[in-house]
């Protein structure tokens, strides 16, 4: 089933003659349950396409459709409720307050979320995730490790249908790429996710369900095996 | 609120910190005000404490009781809500055994009238019968002077024995001595010619004798010598102290908020609402200004208790309340400014 689908996105920084197109054309869709790995060097445009993708900004054309509805034209507020609900966001810093214990960081999305959630799907969740022991402890206290899986959890915790994961590998070692490839295809098979992440780093690729690649603006699907 | 408790309780030292310098700022601005109204209650004191609402005075004594003299060919009837009062400066000394010469006010008043019967609230002792009998500011205790003592007015040989001690017995910041009309002619050196200062009345006056002018109560303690600049020193001091600390506290709050701006973008990517973060600062203003605020009255409270009583300080429960409260009402309109900033933040800046 398609979670997310770009059609023809187009998005212009300046104008005139000062006016770069980062991004041409594009179209992508992503599916529940697969991993979908975007690829692509340092300036290609991955990041303003993981910020369209998750309502961050808007396209300067095309399309950013969840559930049929295309929410490029959305206001703030429920460009807001779209992020809040049904996107999870796993960033490079992995976007965890330093002052929250990990109990206090689900407790925060409780607060602000309509919905009713869970305890005991956060217990669940922080069980499979190996990190129900550290609920008292504070992002400092952890390993790079771990506050990665608090970062995951914090991500799922809102059952959202897509997860968008910028750069998740950066500085990592291979050992820990492969934990953190396996997580992301974990996520994606066991809570049936729409899983999309944006890497230049090709060590990922053995995880990937569908692998994208972008340069120069232009984003084209790969073939698994290449 | 959530996310501004934790954060205070997760960073102690640097919240304690903004929160002691609340507390000084409150405590320096409730210290002015005490003394303010401390000062102001010497000046004041016991006119307040005979309810008195109009004062009639010599037409040329520029509103002051010390130069007004009222002839007793000006006398008018007097009613019943009606006290004369003659008063002078004069300096009290124990006629035996050693005690420091005091500046006082000597007010004479008639045994008859209203103040006399009714409004000297004594603190021990009984009220001065006869023209040798005298009751002292309670104060003056403190000086050494004690129920049964004889003392003597401005050096003279004639002895007066203290019989009570008065409360709110202050007049132009000095202790108040209560004799009669005739000692006041004595120590005045007016004879009997003059009856009195003033004539106070707990009522509007009505005067007829062109030598003789009615004053409200409000004009006459604007009058007293030095009260209306000291009171608008500390006035000034208060306010100048308390645009300070809005703008010093403002400062704070703008810093403490552009050091969470990357947090906030974070927060605002993942799909938290700005005004969820906005509330969350402006709860954060209210708890800091209100702890501080807290911290400063007991600060207040605890030095008040361990001052010499000879520093004239007042506490009033009802000027302090509304001091409270604009002190964080300010705090808080201080957080305004970092609000604005929120409402800018650009959820992009999280993945830069």
């Amino acid at each position: 089933m398609t979670a997310i689908e770009l059609k023809n996105i187009n998005k212009d920084y300046g104008t005139g003659i000062s006016k770069v197109q980062v991004l041409s054309d594009v179209s992508f869709k992503a599916h529940s349950g697969e991993l979908s790995l975007v690829l692509g060097p340092s300036g290609s445009g991955k990041s303003t396409f993981l910020t369209i993708a998750g309502g961050l900004q808007r396209p300067t054309s095309g399309q950013v459709l969840i559930d049929g509805q295309d929410i490029s034209r959305f206001s703030e507020k429920q460009r807001d409720e779209i992020r809040l609900n049904q996107i999870g966001f796993v960033l490079q810093s992995y976007n965890l307050l330093s002052y929250l214990s990990v109990a206090d960081q689900f407790a925060l999305v409780d607060r602000v979320h309509k919905g009713n959630l869970s305890p005991d799907r956060l217990e669940k969740l922080l069980q499979e995730l190996g990190i129900d022991q550290l609920v008292n402890k504070f992002p400092d206290e952890l390993s790079g490790g771990q506050n990665q899986r608090v970062a995951i959890a914090r991500a799922l915790y809102t059952d959202p249908a897509i997860i968008l994961a910028d750069e998740p590998t950066a500085a990592l070692d291979s050992e820990r790429v492969k934990v953190v490839g396996r997580l992301m295809k974990e996520m994606a098979k066991q809570y049936d996710k729409a899983v999309v992440v944006v890497t230049h780093d090709l060590r990922l690729k053995d995880f990937a369900d569908r692998i994208y690649q972008i340069m120069d603006g232009k984003m084209t699907e790969q073939p698994l095996n290449a | 609120m959530f996310l501004a408790v934790k954060e205070i309780r997760h960073e102690k030292l640097r919240y304690g910190l903004i929160i002691s310098m609340i507390v000084l700022i409150g405590y320096l601005m409730f210290m002015l005000m005490g003394m303010m109204l401390g000062l102001a209650n010497e000046n004041t004191a016991a006119i307040d404490s005979w309810d008195a609402k109009s004062v009639v005075l010599n037409k040329n004594s520029n509103i002051s009781l010390s130069q007004s003299l009222i002839a007793k060919q000006d006398l008018p009837n007097l009613n019943g809500h009606q006290a004369l009062v003659g008063q002078t400066p004069a300096v009290i000394e124990r006629a035996k055994g050693a005690t420091d010469k005091q500046t006082i006010q000597f007010v004479g008043l008639d045994s008859s009238q209203f103040i006399y019967q009714k409004k000297m609230k004594l603190s021990s002792g009984h009220k001065p019968h006869g023209k040798n009998q005298v009751v002292l500011d309670e104060g003056l205790k403190s000086k050494g002077y004690r129920l049964g003592d004889q003392i003597t007015l401005n050096g003279s040989t004639q002895k007066y024995r203290v019989v009570g001690f008065a409360k709110d017995a202050k007049l132009n910041i000095a202790s108040i001595v209560y004799g009669n009309l005739t000692t006041w002619q004595t120590l005045k050196g007016t004879g009997d010619q003059f009856a009195a200062s003033g004539i106070f009345s707990d009522q509007k006056q009505t005067v007829k004798n062109k030598n003789l002018k009615q004053y409200s109560i409000g004009t006459f303690i604007e009058k007293l010598p030095g009260y209306a600049a000291q009171n608008m020193t500390f006035e000034f001091m208060i306010a100048f102290l308390m645009v300070i600390s809005l703008i010093v506290i403002t400062v704070f709050l703008y810093i403490l908020t552009m050091q969470k701006i990357p947090n906030y973008a974070v927060l605002r990517a993942q799909g938290i609402p700005a005004a969820y973060l906005i509330g969350a600062t402006i709860g954060q203003a209210v708890i800091l200004m209100v702890s501080g605020t807290l911290g400063a009255l007991l600060l207040m409270i605890v030095s008040k208790a361990a001052m010499p009583s000879s520093v004239p300080m007042l506490i009033n429960w009802p000027l302090t309340g509304i001091l409270s409260l604009a002190l964080v009402v300010l705090g808080v309109a201080g957080s305004l400014l970092p609000v604005r900033m929120i409402s800018r933040i650009d959820p992009l800046d999280a993945m830069r």
